[in-house]
């Protein structure tokens, strides 16, 4: 299945579950509503004709106007690539877990939780691990948090 | 005689153990010599290197890069540089994807003979530590005479390479590769047949293909489960299309099968290096970059083949000269998630074989 079909073939069948994104440059790339996550990574993986069965990544990002949540995905027995995301306004932070459908997501999920302040829903390991255990000084990916001695870079 | 009473007890395997491989604390229940449950404590190393690159620019990212993934730092400086390429829209020199291609590949033998050696190590035998980084030395001469370091190169550049090669490389690569060749043999007759090396690697660890892909394992770990799966193949970037090799697997996923599989790739490697010497071409090694970089608003998740998986670099760009977001993925945090799963019910000498064989260092797991 070539990039073009794939395209295709989500539009046709997830009508309206997974919109298309322009701002993904390589791979393809699609907007998923919060409340469909896990209802659309279910359909993704089981699916016969895609079978998305390997997590790539979870990567947190902060824009500086909302939070995002960015999934990617392969599949190993069509070969194929895809990636899609989540929008989160800052006061609505919160996604559900796809550990049950994928169980690399454990710790990136962790790590969302702990570096963006992002909750999780489901999740029945929510604890530090890359930061220390007393740890109480906020969230440092996000945007508005900078470290005692930081020093921004002027822009060139 | 009044009956003895039992109880579990627990034990802090590192953060200073010599086998975790970096830093890394497992805190096991122990139930005698057996492993009842593992809980790995990390983050003694991390750097927040992601962090720092959102005050940097572009550029200035790249030799933050070689502190990601230290043993393997050619893999995660490519990484890096094919996804600013890609979101920038640079046509890199096919010269520049050749050395590129060289430099990797030496690297990612590099690494197995690390590999190699402190595996058998753990398990005690110490003979191949000193082979394995006998030969590792000829690679980092390599390394030296092209760009001056053997750990952190900041070699691979956005749009190219930094240098290009002296004229002595090549046949200095040549002599190399042929004595490379000549040592497979040593290698192999010193333990794969030991029956006490044997005893210790035969079906321990095993971890079955469905659990590996589950778990998002990847690169030697789950082609030694079975699952023929080579970003290098399946998702061709650079000029990997252009050579001629195989991708070897092993049936059992055991930690023998995990020790011969990287064994395999050594030779695989061996060859992408000699046909990529042949077919070196003439031209550039960098294109045009601008000092000020920007790339246009976008994203994107480019990956490559390292030699302990997949390494992953996500790349957001808001159009400044400085990314918004830059996550890096290394397979060895993956391969942690793991060792809770296949490590517990063994002795705690298994699972010093087994954390060994996922081959995880933690710099990779902590960024």
């Amino acid at each position: 299945m070539t990039r073009d079909e794939l395209k295709e073939h989500i539009l046709k069948k997830y009508d309206g579950l997974l919109t298309p994104l322009e701002t993904g440059v390589f791979d393809l790339m699609f907007e998923v509503k919060p409340a469909n996550l896990t209802n659309v990574a279910r359909m993704l993986r089981d699916d016969e004709q895609l079978k998305f069965d390997f997590l790539n990544n979870i990567a947190g990002v902060d824009t500086g106007e909302q939070f995002e949540v960015v999934y990617s995905l392969s599949s190993i027995s069509n070969n194929l690539r895809l990636d899609f995301k989540l929008v989160l306004p800052y006061d609505e932070a919160v996604v559900d877990s796809v550990k049950d459908i994928w169980t690399a997501a454990d710790w990136h999920e962790r790590e969302i939780w702990e570096l963006y302040g992002i909750d999780v829903n489901n999740h029945d390991n929510l604890k530090r691990f890359l930061l220390p255990d007393d740890w109480d000084q906020g969230y440092p990916m996000r945007k508005d948090w900078d470290a005692p001695d930081f020093v921004r870079m002027p822009e060139l | 005689m009044a009956e003895l009473r039992t109880e579990e007890f627990m034990v802090n395997m590192g953060p200073h153990h010599p086998s975790t491989h970096g830093v890394c604390r497992l805190i096991l229940t122990m139930d005698g010599e057996k492993v009842v449950a593992i809980e790995p404590v990390i983050g003694y190393l991390h750097r927040a290197i992601e962090k720092i690159c959102e005050n940097r620019t572009y550029p200035q990212c790249s030799p933050l890069m070689d502190r990601f993934e230290y043993v393997t730092a050619m893999a995660t400086e490519h990484v890096y540089a094919l996804a600013v390429e890609k979101l920038a829209g640079l046509e890199v020199p096919d010269r520049a994807e050749y050395l590129r291609v060289i430099m990797v590949e030496l690297n990612r033998i590099a690494s197995h003979l690390i590999f190699w050696g402190v595996t058998a190590m753990d398990v005690g035998a110490y003979t191949p530590f000193l082979y394995g980084l006998r030969e590792r030395e000829d690679i980092m001469d390599l390394f030296e005479i092209t760009c001056g370091q053997r750990l952190t190169y900041n070699y691979i550049r956005i749009g190219g390479v930094s240098k290009d090669i002296p004229p002595e490389f090549v046949p200095k690569c040549r002599a190399f590769i042929k004595k490379m060749w000549s040592k497979f043999s040593d290698y192999e007759g010193l333990l794969n047949e030991n029956p006490i090396f044997l005893v210790r690697m035969k079906g321990i660890g095993v971890l079955k293909p469905e659990m590996a892909i589950a778990y998002g394992a990847s690169g030697p770990v789950l082609r030694a489960s079975g699952v023929k799966y080579d970003v290098r193949r399946n998702d061709a970037y650079s000029v990997y299309d252009k050579f001629d090799f195989e991708i070897p697997t092993q049936p059992n996923g055991d930690c023998y099968g995990r020790f011969i599989q990287r064994l395999d790739e050594m030779k695989e490697s061996l060859k992408i290096v000699e046909q990529a010497l042949d077919n070196l071409p003439e031209g550039d090694i960098k294109c045009k970059v601008k000092p000020k970089l920007k790339p246009p608003e976008g994203e994107v998740y480019s990956r490559i083949e390292s030699a302990r998986g997949e390494m992953g670099a996500y790349i957001r760009s808001d159009g400044t000269t400085k990314p918004t977001r830059v996550k890096l993925r290394g397979s060895s945090y993956n391969h942690l998630m793991l060792v809770p799963e296949i490590g517990t019910d063994c002795l705690i000498a298994d699972l010093v074989a087994i954390f060994a064989t996922l081959d995880i260092i933690m710099p990779e797991v902590d960024r």
